[in-house]
């Protein structure tokens, strides 16, 4: 007691040091934000942000590639909420504390945001890599507003029926290649004490996954009008698709509507579920659930309408240039290469998904060969319904498509396209006003 | 509390006729403000700059990246909006249910176990899920409600299958059911609140009634009760505030669904903000649940505290 120093001197001591403390941690913390943000990057690095954190190996390989093509190499940051990822892009695109190239959504999603003038035009480089072969003429659309194209497509997912080899041999049944045939697969499975088709939905976007596919079973021409505003949902056709869902509702063919995609992989080795229409994003979930081609297979959903084109719903994610990027040459740089086959290749490897880019199929995945058969049939295209009509409309559409997934009646189908046109008229005014 | 304590002195001393502030001289006012100065400067620079501020973006058509004057027809959409009266349905049903069984409970809890040999241990049980986050809780409760979930397959295994139910599908079960999950978190702090309170208790009181005869209910009603008061405004207060911007749990159980059946008016202003970035939308909800939630407070707070 007697040798302990006394107190005074000891408390100054200590406040004073944590005063230097917290300054020192104050300067350091404004001089990291003003350094990673505001100022362009060090060296050659561009900067890129995006909302998805595991693809940070694929950028990597990428990035490799094209430092050989441009001496540019790719700095990415994520953020893996997509609401902050959004919020983040929206503020940041008009400041000088934006990255010089973001990760977007095509379709009206990106012609929000063009409309904003935070994005460069990227024309010139469509049409280069048109030239070149390095994409399909056909997905410019998607990617264009007012006659310009603004973003180019950063990897290709298309929507197949993913099916369980294991679960498919227990029932006896092969895949299917008309939709009758496919209903008769539903059936056999569910008569099987299987679970046929895994439909996730009730809180998330997955609502829209099976009533785009019934939309464009019917007509692909139909959902284009539909989610251009040149079509209503109270047609036909919509009423069409809304019926068969319930049926297949009341068939039992679907899991319950608040299932989580995550556990497909596992139920799809133990043999309790048999099939999930998803995009082919997924395989990387069933690849480190150690599935590989010979547990998980991938067919395209045949039309309803047996007279209707095969279609398939196609997603890209659109790869932007900051129109107030620091280094804006070098980013267009990289944007002229980044279709390229070696890059895409690159990129598509470590990815597991397919490319834009049709000479890059991603090696030892299971979407190979689901490339491969696009590439035989050549379906329709379409662009997924996320992206199809103005974001607004959208987001309140999904909230009903998934109210009807809880309670699947004709009479709430009804009601719901009945929601869905309202809204329609709304947005689509608030749209081009 | 911190809002509290010195609204509670603030009235006292106005009641009382020797301390007017009149008397005061200018040398202490220029102290009094100093004092006050850094609260107030808190309070106005983290409070109501950014309220008015979001009052300010709620008159404007603003998707972040362009804003255009709209007037009040954020406010006017917003209120005649064919969601907004469910809305509003739902956030009344988490008032009435906070206010019926977290404080019910933490009172009939801490009660309770007030005097017990374990009673310590039996709170330390009950008051462990308040240590847990709002998102954490949900996450937990996600698994018990889930069609597939803990809940279902316990009544499937109990022979009970006819009682399954889609706990999160179907309104208002699924508002009922995370009022439920939200109890059973947010019962803690009613829990240690009113300990507080009936450790404020002069003994003398409790012992004399026991001397006059009274015991059991009757000693609780007109005894411990009424002197319970002053922490069952508080316990009260905070409870009402918290179930009118309830967020958190909704959010992650049934993200407002289905549909919006289950949607509150934070969850409403999130949506309008964050998932269709229509700010100017967003700000005037904000602008609306504040409105509700002064009111509300003030209206109670004031009434409870004149009572006092």
């Amino acid at each position: 007691m007697i040798d302990r120093p006394p107190c005074p001197p000891r408390g100054l001591a200590r406040r004073t040091l944590l005063g230097l403390v917290g300054a020192g941690a104050l300067a350091a913390a404004t001089g990291c934000a003003r350094g990673s943000y505001t100022r362009p990057a060090p060296g050659n690095v561009l900067t890129l942000n995006n909302d998805v954190a595991t693809w940070s190996e694929a950028y990597d390989a990428a990035s490799a590639v094209l430092e050989r093509r441009t001496g540019s190499r790719l700095a990415v940051r994520a953020v893996p909420n997509q609401s902050t990822y959004q919020q983040i892009v929206r503020m940041s695109a008009q400041t000088d504390a934006t990255t010089d190239l973001f990760k977007w959504w095509n379709g009206y999603r990106l012609q929000d945001i063009a409309r904003g003038g935070i994005v460069t035009d990227l024309s010139a480089v469509w049409d280069q890599a048109e030239a070149e072969g390095w994409v399909n003429p056909s997905m410019r659309g998607s990617f264009s507003f007012d006659g310009r194209a603004w973003a180019l497509p950063l990897y290709k997912t298309y929507y197949p029926v993913f099916f369980s080899r294991r679960t498919f041999a227990d029932a006896g049944v092969a895949v299917p290649t008309t939709f009758a045939e496919f209903v008769d697969v539903a059936a056999t499975l569910r008569d099987a004490g299987v679970t046929p088709i895994g439909a996730p939905g009730a809180t998330t976007w997955e609502s829209i996954i099976w009533f785009t596919q019934l939309l464009i079973g019917h007509s692909p021409d139909f959902y284009e009008d539909v989610t251009a505003g040149r079509a209503s949902y109270l047609d036909d056709t919509a009423t069409a698709a809304m019926e068969l869902w319930s049926r297949m509702y009341a068939d039992g063919f679907f899991s319950e509507p608040d299932v989580d995609a995550s556990d497909f992989p596992g139920r799809f080795a133990e043999g309790t579920l048999g099939m999930a229409l998803a995009g082919t994003f997924n395989v990387n979930s069933y690849t480190e659930a150690g599935l590989g081609p010979a547990d998980v297979g991938m067919f395209l959903l045949p039309p309803v309408d047996p007279g209707a084109e095969q279609a398939v719903v196609v997603e890209s994610a659109a790869l932007c240039v900051s129109a107030n990027a620091h280094k804006h040459d070098q980013a267009m740089a990289v944007a002229d290469a980044w279709l390229a086959t070696d890059v895409q290749q690159a990129w598509v490897d470590r990815l597991g998904d397919a490319s834009a880019n049709p000479a890059a199929l991603p090696t030892g995945s299971l979407v190979t060969d689901l490339a491969r058969d696009v590439e035989r049939v050549r379906p329709r295209e379409v662009t997924r319904y996320w992206e199809a009509s103005p974001p607004v409309l959208v987001e309140g559409n999904v909230q009903d498509l998934s109210a009807f997934m809880v309670t699947p009646t004709v009479d709430n189908g009804i009601a719901v396209l009945r929601n869905m046109q309202d809204r329609a008229d709304a947005e689509w005014k608030a749209w081009r006003a | 509390m911190t809002v509290l304590t010195p609204a509670a002195e603030v009235e006292r001393p106005a009641s009382t006729p020797a301390a007017g502030p009149a008397r005061r001289g200018p040398r202490s006012v220029l102290a009094v403000a100093l004092f006050l100065a850094p609260a107030v400067a808190l309070v106005g620079v983290l409070m109501i700059v950014p309220f008015l501020d979001t009052a300010y973006r709620s008159f404007f058509n603003d998707n972040g990246l362009s804003r255009t004057f709209v007037g009040l027809d954020n406010y006017v959409t917003l209120l005649t909006s064919s969601g907004f009266g469910q809305t509003l349905v739902n956030t009344l049903m988490w008032v009435v249910g906070t206010l019926a069984l977290p404080v019910l409970i933490g009172l009939l809890i801490a009660v309770g176990t007030h005097e017990l040999r374990w009673g310590a241990l039996a709170r330390f049980s009950l008051v462990l899920p308040y240590a847990l986050s709002g998102a954490a809780t949900a996450v937990v409760w996600t698994f018990v409600l889930r069609d597939d979930g803990a809940l279902n397959a316990a009544l499937a295994a109990l022979g009970l299958a006819h009682l399954e139910q889609g706990w999160l599908l179907e309104w208002p079960l699924n508002t009922v059911v995370m009022i439920v999950a939200s109890t059973w978190q947010g019962t803690g702090v009613a829990v240690i609140l009113f300990l507080i309170g009936l450790q404020a208790i002069p003994p003398s009181t409790i012992e004399a009634a026991k001397l006059d005869g009274a015991s059991g209910f009757r000693l609780f009603w007109h005894i411990t009760l009424p002197q319970l008061r002053p922490i069952t405004v508080v316990v009260v207060g905070i409870s009402v505030v918290n179930s009118l911007k309830t967020f958190d749990i909704v959010w992650l159980l049934s993200k407002g669904g289905p549909g919006t059946a289950s949607e509150t008016l934070a969850l409403t202003m999130y949506r309008e903000t964050f998932t269709l970035a229509r700010y100017g939308a967003g700000a005037a909800v904000a602008v609306v649940l504040t409105v509700v939630v002064v009111a509300v407070s003030w209206l109670y707070l004031r009434r409870q505290l004149q009572a006092n």
